[in-house]
């Protein structure tokens, strides 16, 4: 335990970013590592598949014996429903918002009280701390209705802050980056800044935001998605049809009876891609290269 | 609180810059003059009042009462935890939970270890499988439970059209006890193994070259070097990842709803044939929101918070002791 | 760690699109904040997708342009959605469909609702179907809801499948050998006997849920006793579990859509509703269906309401627009538009409906249901009669899953709904 902590701080303190420096042994297995990947990949993007592939044909081959396994030749048809049957766009803009701004405002609380858990000492902190892993524990459907009564009191059923206000701070993204800081900011450069006269806030704008922005963009991706996604508590809290998010406006292809699972997956098929979008052009900060300075 | 063994990061973080007088003191002498670190954590804790310790206390509140949510609240004294207490569908929700969780996410975790060894030591397209890996999770649950019910269709799903293609016979995958809970199990790993494998994989790329210089020159053999090196080393992660891994599996909803019809009139969210499916967090559902009891309902929402934080109090001991 | 200028250009990006998002978000909600869900002015209508026909749910609005009807299709768990609003307070529709199977719940709540009886539904009522108005009636007398459809209970069947067996596939004399539930299973015995591939019973709660609706009590009585417990129930459950002793249950309650379109289940127990469901699953199989009474007397399942919560100030203008929305023609029109089967006996009558149905090979199917909805007996359904109904389909997938004994299966099952029915305060 001693040993490793000195050798994490020696890699820490030279601030350079740790390669992988693979040693022999496991560069010898370096060709035959692909099979697994390989067949993970496949098995991973397998369901990719046959989403596209119910996507792309009725619904009744959904039902089919033996199943469809290519594409078929009713998207465009299959989208056609989705765009009649619900506000596809308008739904998406809400939902854009909605992810957009919990993301960022995730980030900037999130941050700078991981700051002030990972790096100061303060009466209560571990009270605090605590409490806020406690929250961390309660599952979220289980606060639905007391949670729905506050929003009516607050007057904001049916409004979309009635979504981002409740999630503009959570326990995770804290715990996250919490973990983040620790490890990833020098305690050096805090002194050095402290020696120039810098105080907290602007410790944290100056030194901690630029140096963390890798842990940001995961924790952002990871929010962002949660946001995109977010189900159970839209479909109580939205009422007014025009201020539906997309999740929410899917649901109504899903009905009870006569469901066309077709237009259901082409609607799926829909959503996912501006995440894929969001997902590829921040690939290469989000991936592990974010996650690394939080774990080593 | 255990918080402190979480992160050993927490323990030695050095609290003050120096030049400034020591924490201790000065929170005795004046707490107020912490007031950026207040200011800081003082977003999340006041959202945690208005959203989080409201409906807390009045979960509370509501455990005592009979309430169908629309007529009056009538007061119900120790009612609703007694019945709680003799309740064995709770119990077998609570089974459930616990074996789905470990089915689920003991295999996973070694997969994800495994994978993220896989990609530290391949050289090339190391991008494309790391996307690969992430997409899964970023996925709608509703679409991807579609999907697995049909593939585990007990009668033309794809997975037993293979079994009977080799010459086995076909399983009635949504029917059976354990079964039920094998693609439950199976949908909980295909969506969270990737971004596991993605956390362990940045772990490992910390780890330097040299320590595995050094045990190969001390003549460790490969597998010899994964446990006692690699494991060692990745204890953190492996330890953020377990407690993530028992939260979410503690709280398994969505799968287990979707799969076997929500929107079912009759019987509607009993997680399947033999209530195999029935999950802790489920069974709050269709007791508050099907059959309108929202007073036991908040008797199973503290029972199920009570079950939660003690499984992760005792995987924190667990998990952070096994290595030391 | 190294700042890439990639580092720099995400957290600009980010930044310029909070800032985006924010004033998009603050334009937007002062937006909504305005109109809001229409509790001041216009006349708010929830329903859910396939609840009404869209067709006449648009014309209503040029019909009363007065009333200014904002129509909203309502998704997910539609009870629990209306619920919490009429709990809220605020936000609460001015007319708002209520579900068959929620019904027994709203009226419980009756004072949340308003009497229809004081608005003229009294007059309407004599010339409609009595049971389905006494669904949404209160002891007291109090009208809440007006019945959008029913679901009249029948036999469909694979004329094919049965020919194939040697079998009649004539609706009357189909009907006339399974008058009863030993007739059924006799018949599905011979059927089964012949095509094995094939089976008379789709899952026992298929079965369960048709002859419950035969009873004189269902789980929880009038005066609010349990009688899950009873003799009836315990023929009712034995008559069941038996189609599993004979090996003529093919369990398909988790792969119906599947199991009807491979022709696993050849004969199927279900309410006039229940063709979609078909048709939807096997659109293959069109023409080689046909429909019979069912055994012993129809039932019905499901079927909604429109009503009108207390809170609405124009009462009146919201029946009106129930009325005309719900009046004999526009049934007929809901039934081409959303195969809503009308409850208004006049509307069978129009040509939507006396036509032959195509995927039935033809068939009148209303020559079924017709006379089928007359006769559905009056059941009284209690609040937490779903809930304590529940331990009794939980128990049957146990013994058709798992093979589980099925008199032990009954104890257990009574055992729990006696527990759920104290929780739920039955005496």
């Amino acid at each position: 335990m001693a040993a490793e902590n000195t050798a994490t701080l020696a890699r820490k303190g030279s601030s350079r970013p740790a390669q992988a420096l693979n040693g022999k042994g496991v560069r010898s297995a370096s060709r035959w590592a692909h099979l697994p990947l390989v067949l993970a990949t496949l098995l991973l993007l397998f369901p990719f598949y046959w989403t596209v592939v119910m996507a792309t044909n009725t619904n009744a081959d959904y039902y089919a014996t033996p199943p469809k396994v290519v594409p078929g030749t009713h998207l465009l048809e299959n989208i056609g429903s989705v765009l009649t049957s619900i506000n596809f766009f308008g739904s998406m803009a809400n939902t854009a918002i909605v992810a957009v701004s919990v993301t960022v405002l995730v980030l900037f609380f999130d941050s700078l009280a991981a700051f002030a858990f990972a790096k100061y000492e303060f009466p209560g902190k571990k009270f605090l701390f605590g409490l806020m892993l406690a929250f961390f524990m309660v599952p979220a459907q289980l606060s639905t209705v007391p949670q729905f009564i506050t929003m009516i009191n607050l007057g904001w059923v049916g409004t979309l802050q009635a979504l981002i206000v409740p999630a503009a701070a959570n326990a995770f993204g804290i715990f996250w980056m919490r973990q983040y800081i620790s490890t990833s900011i020098p305690d050096e450069i805090l002194d050095a800044a402290v020696m120039d006269g810098c105080g907290f806030f602007r410790q944290y704008f100056l030194v901690v935001l630029p140096v963390i922005r890798p842990g940001l963009a995961f924790l952002g991706i990871y929010t962002f998605v949660q946001a995109w996604n977010d189900y159970v508590w839209p479909l109580i809290v939205l009422i007014n049809p025009d201020m539906l998010t997309l999740q929410v406006a899917l649901s109504q292809l899903n009905v009870s009876r006569g469901t066309d699972y077709a237009v259901v997956m082409a609607g799926a098929v829909l959503a996912i891609i501006p995440l894929v979008a969001v997902f590829l052009v921040f690939s290469k900060q989000f991936v592990a290269d974010s996650v690394k300075g939080a774990v080593r | 609180m255990s918080s402190a063994s979480l992160d050993r990061g927490f323990r030695r973080s050095r609290s003050r810059p120096p030049g400034q007088k020591p924490a201790v003191t000065g929170a005795r002498r004046n707490p107020l003059r912490f007031w950026p670190q207040y200011m800081a954590v003082s977003p999340f804790f006041l959202l945690f009042a208005a959203f989080g310790l409201f409906p807390l206390v009045f979960s509370a509140w509501l455990a005592f009462h009979r309430w169908d949510g629309i007529s009056p609240v009538t007061f119900a004294g120790f009612d609703q935890f007694r019945f709680l207490l003799a309740d064995a569908t709770f119990r077998k929700a609570v089974v459930n939970t616990i074996i789905i969780w470990i089915m689920a996410t003991v295999p996973m975790l070694f997969m994800s270890l495994g994978l993220a060894s896989m990609l530290n030591s391949v050289k090339r397209f190391k991008t494309f499988y790391q996307v690969v890996l992430f997409l899964p999770s970023v996925t709608s649950i509703v679409a991807v439970v579609i999907f697995f019910k049909a593939i585990f269709d007990n009668q033309v799903g794809v997975v037993n059209q293979v079994l009977e293609a080799v010459g086995l016979s076909g399983v009635q995958w949504l029917n059976g006890y354990w079964t039920i809970k094998i693609v439950l199990a199976v949908i909980m790993t295909w969506q969270w193994v990737g971004y596991n494998a993605i956390i362990y994989y940045a772990g490992l790329q910390a780890i330097s070259g040299e320590v595995y210089e050094a045990a190969k020159i001390d003549g460790a053999g490969v597998l010899r070097t994964f446990w006692s090196i690699t494991v060692p080393l990745l204890r953190p992660v492996i330890i953020f990842t377990v407690v993530v891994s028992t939260i979410g599996g503690m709280q398994t909803f969505a799968e287990p709803q979707v799969l076997f019809g929500s929107n079912a009139s009759i019987n509607p969210n009993s997680g399947g044939p033999g209530q195999a499916g029935l999950t802790m967090v489920l069974y709050f559902y269709q007791q508050a929101f099907n059959n309108n009891n929202y007073g036991y309902g908040a008797a199973i929402a503290y029972g199920v918070f009570a079950i939660v934080a003690v499984f992760t109090l005792i995987n924190w001991r667990i998990t952070a002791r096994a290595e030391k | 760690m190294n700042l890439s200028r990639r580092n720099l250009l995400l957290g600009s990006g980010l930044a310029a699109l909070g800032a985006g998002a924010l004033s998009a978000c603050s334009t937007s909600a002062g937006g909504s904040g305005g109109s809001g869900g229409g509790s001041s002015s216009g006349l708010a209508l929830w329903y859910w997708n396939g609840g009404l026909s869209d067709k006449v749910v648009e014309a209503s609005k040029t019909q009363f342009p007065k009333d200014d009807i904002k129509p909203n299709k309502v998704g997910g768990d539609f009870k629990q959605k209306l619920q919490t609003t009429l709990t809220g307070g605020s936000f609460i529709p001015q007319i708002t469909g209520v579900k068959g199977e929620d019904m027994p719940f709203f009226r419980s709540v009756a004072d949340k609702f308003t009497d229809l009886n004081e608005f003229g539904a009294k007059d309407i009522a004599a010339t409609q179907l009595a049971w389905k108005w006494a669904e949404a009636q209160t002891s007291d007398g109090k009208q809440l809801g007006f019945p959008i459809d029913i679901g009249p209970t029948a036999t469909f069947y694979r004329a094919d499948i049965l020919e194939q067996a040697g079998l009649t596939s004539d609706p009357t004399a189909v009907a006339a050998a399974t008058t009863t539930w030993d007739d059924y299973y006799a018949f599905g015995q011979e059927l089964h006997g012949k095509v094995p591939a094939s089976f008379p019973v789709p899952s026992l709660a298929t079965v369960f849920q048709i002859i419950v609706g035969q009873l004189s009590n269902r789980f929880v009585s009038k005066d609010n006793t349990f009688t899950g417990g009873s003799d009836e129930m315990k023929q009712a459950w034995d008559t069941t579990v038996k189609a599993q002793a004979l090996g003529i249950n093919a369990n398909a309650g988790q792969n119906l859509g599947p199991a009807l379109a491979a022709g696993t289940i050849a004969m199927d127990l279900g309410a006039a509703w229940h063709a979609l469901d078909i048709s939807d699953a096997a659109p293959e199989t069109k023409g080689k269906w046909r429909i019979a009474n069912n055994p012993v007397k129809p039932t019905n399942f499901g079927g909604s309401f429109l009503t009108i919560p207390s809170a609405t100030k124009d009462k009146q203008a919201a029946f009106d627009v129930i009325k005309w929305i719900l009046s004999t023609d526009n049934q007929g029109q809901a039934f081409t538009d959303a195969t809503i089967f009308p409850a208004d006996p006049a509307a069978w009558k129009l040509p939507a409906l006396t036509g032959g149905d195509e995927f039935f090979g033809g068939q009148k199917t209303i020559d079924i249901f017709g006379p089928a909805g007359e006769k559905v007996p009056e059941q009284y359904v209690a609040a937490s009669d779903s809930a304590v109904s529940a331990a009794f389909y939980n128990e049957l997938t146990n013994v058709e899953a798992n093979g589980k004994n099925p008199d032990q299966a009954w104890t257990d099952a009574v055992a729990a709904a006696k527990d759920i029915a104290s929780r739920q305060g039955v005496k």
